[in-house]
């Protein structure tokens, strides 16, 4: 019985796999071998980000020249069968935040520019995401989360942000992240609402904002046999040397991880109680608007309540009654706050927390391992 | 230390030099070789050799730093060599916004060989660079047959009695690779891609996994010192006096600063923020959950 009923029913519905249209039979040529490489509409699904040594010892330079901590850039380069590969990338100007409008077009001009360059030198000129660094591992800011929401609306798959932490680069850990926005945020930001009861329906916390890629650092056979060189340690010309200066190489290898000191835990305290700060403020406000919702619907309630009994009373002594206002207009019931404010700034303490949690334990066990090897 | 194998040559330093400026060394940034390196590989069949433009800053009056390069656009046939000015200086320009500090300082080109056509080329960045010399950084990539990977700077100084521009001297510079100690980490990461088999390692590392393959390192030469010494006293190899003191030197030292009471204490203060840590974490998630409950 249900089967019949099911083909019925598709046999109403407009037949939604025709639509495909067969392509151009240039199609037909590529060989199988060749279709998982080929993916012109852009089906297969970025599982990981590939960087390439160069863009890695770029990030590092304008994340630590920068004026501001937040230095962003573009990343170029391609997907192929799932890996992103960046293959280059370039800094954008720091712009003061000042009229918001003219900055973003004078950045427009510059990436065209830019990329046009890049292209006659035959470098990749497609844009794949954009970098940000960031100290500490508190990453959450509204600009990430807009540039990113653009992109992924943009760029063909999505794009991914890296993010790259200067901190723990400082401390002998350099750190590298991919991300990019999950499905449930872009689609509550594309309401662009963030109430509560949106939060509810989407499942919204910090931690779902961001899903991580995972991220592979490549270096071409070039650069790789270049670092050979540059590593290699050779003898001393000199026949006297001490045994430190016997071996010679222009990047020994060095033992920062090893480093007993105070490792910054001061500063990650203090960004900590900021966060904590900023998250009272935020909160304090969405409580007031809150509150003010709450009075101003009072009132509209009151309001509806009496017109009703006026006009009862007015019914049972035999008048017309009077007409029932439109309340929204008298009264004006403020928009539900958003809480993505809320939520990065949460989502910036965990981080802060989760840095400090493994400064600590590292810290810890080369504590212990000191006092042992003694 | 010289990138490459060492020379032999003498830097002569022209001390009455009437050019005001002239480098006495070379500070390169990795970067700059690893963008030349990746130029290399993206120059077309008919390039030879690739060129480009050196930005940086002069530091002193006799240092020149190197922080970045970006490509030239150029052709060499036998009978011409042509750079393109426009796309050099639109692409200084764009440069320049992003870090005012950096102005052009030379030019790279990649290979060893010097020709007219460096001496030419030269000329035309020393009008860019005017009225400081400009500095010509040969990279080496050692994909020739029998030639080793080496970077070399020289700075040119006319020739003859009538000065043309396409003959002049190339003066060897002394050059170094020189980074931020904040980088170091990152040039690590390279290293350790480049060691391996596939030339990839898979990112983030979490601090204690770098700890540990460090002490493994540590270990691992501990234990070639211990059979070296083991060597010398079972009388097996000659014992160097100078390998000896050093050895002393190295291991004697001491954490004086360590003792019983700073170590309790800093344990204590460790402790304290480890669990600070987890404390403020279990907080925000939990009012993360909240704000969702909240109906």
């Amino acid at each position: 019985m249900a089967q019949p009923f099911a083909a019925a029913l598709a046999a109403s519905l407009p037949a939604p796999a025709a639509a495909p249209v067969p392509v151009a039979p240039t199609y037909e040529a590529i060989p199988p071998s060749m279709t998982k490489l080929i993916d012109i509409e852009a089906e297969i699904a970025i599982h990981t980000v590939q960087l390439d040594g160069m863009v890695v010892t770029k990030i590092i330079k304008h994340a630590r020249e920068a004026p501001s901590t937040t230095a962003h850039g573009l990343l170029l380069g391609l997907d192929l069968d799932g890996t992103l590969e960046v293959s280059n990338s370039f800094p954008l100007p720091h712009h003061s935040g000042e009229d918001g409008d003219k900055s973003n077009k004078t950045i427009a001009r510059y990436q065209t520019s830019m990329l046009r360059s890049l292209k006659e030198v035959q470098a990749d000129d497609s844009v794949v995401g954009f970098y940000q660094a960031t100290t500490l591992g508190a990453f959450f800011n509204q600009t990430l989360v807009n540039t990113q929401a653009i992109h992924q609306e943009k760029l063909r798959h999505g794009g991914v942000v890296i993010v790259h932490d200067l901190s723990h680069t400082a401390k002998g850990n350099a750190s590298f992240r991919a991300f990019r926005l999950t499905a449930a945020f872009l689609n509550a930001y594309k309401r662009s609402n963030f109430s509560t009861s949106s939060l509810i329906n989407h499942r919204l916390t910090f931690s779902s904002i961001l899903e991580e890629l995972p991220l592979k650092i490549r270096t071409n056979p070039l650069l790789s046999s270049f670092l050979g060189t540059l590593t290699e340690s050779r003898t001393s010309p000199l026949s006297d040397a001490t045994p430190d200066a016997a071996r010679l190489s222009v990047l020994p290898p060095s033992f920062s991880m090893l480093e007993v000191g105070s490792m910054g835990l001061n500063r990650n305290l203090e960004q900590i109680v900021e966060g904590i700060d900023n998250y009272r403020t935020e909160e304090g406000n969405i409580a007031y608007v809150t509150r003010q919702i709450a009075r101003e619907r009072a009132r509209a309630d009151a309001y509806i309540a009496k017109r009703k009994e006026e006009n009862q009373a007015r019914v049972a002594q035999g008048l017309a009654p009077l007409p029932e206002e439109d309340v929204t207009r008298l009264f004006k019931i403020p928009a539900e706050p958003s809480r993505l404010e809320s939520m990065l700034l949460l989502g910036q303490i965990d981080a802060y927390g989760k840095s400090l949690g493994g400064t600590s334990g590292t810290g810890l066990a080369k504590m212990y391992a000191v006092k042992d090897g003694k | 230390m010289a990138i490459g194998p060492p020379s032999s040559a003498i830097n002569i330093q022209e001390t009455s030099s009437n050019v005001p400026g002239t480098p006495a060394q070379v500070l390169v940034h990795p970067v700059a070789l690893f963008s030349i390196l990746d130029h290399y590989l993206r120059r077309t069949d008919e390039q030879d050799r690739v060129i480009g433009t050196l930005l940086g800053t002069r530091t002193g009056s006799d240092t020149v730093e190197v922080h970045t390069a970006f490509a030239a656009l150029h052709s060499e046939t036998s009978e011409q060599v042509a750079v393109d000015a426009d796309y050099l200086k639109g692409m200084f320009d764009l440069c320049h916004k992003v870090n005012p500090q950096e102005v052009i300082v030379g030019w790279y080109s990649t290979g060893s060989s010097l020709n007219t056509y460096s001496a030419l080329i030269q000329n035309f960045y020393s009008q860019e660079t005017a009225p400081y010399p400009a500095v010509h950084l040969a990279l080496n990539t050692g994909t020739e047959q029998g030639e080793e990977p080496s970077v070399k700077a020289y700075v040119s100084s006319p020739v003859g009695v009538v000065p043309k521009p396409e003959n002049c001297v190339f003066i060897p510079v002394p050059v170094e690779l020189r980074f931020h100690d904040a980088e170091r980490s990152g040039l690590d990461l390279l290293i350790q891609a480049a060691n391996s088999q596939s030339s990839t390692t898979s990112q983030p590392v979490t601090d204690l996994e770098l700890l540990e393959s460090t002490l493994k390192n540590v270990s691992d030469m501990l234990d070639r010192v211990l059979t070296y010494v083991r060597a010398v006293i079972a009388g097996e190899r000659e014992g160097d006096a100078t390998v000896g003191r050093y050895l002393i030197d190295t291991l004697g030292a001491d954490t004086e600063d360590l003792e019983k009471g700073g170590f309790n204490s800093s344990l204590q203060d460790l402790l304290m923020i480890t669990y600070l840590a987890s404390l403020v974490r279990s907080q925000a998630e939990v009012s993360a959950r909240l704000a969702l409950a909240s109906a």
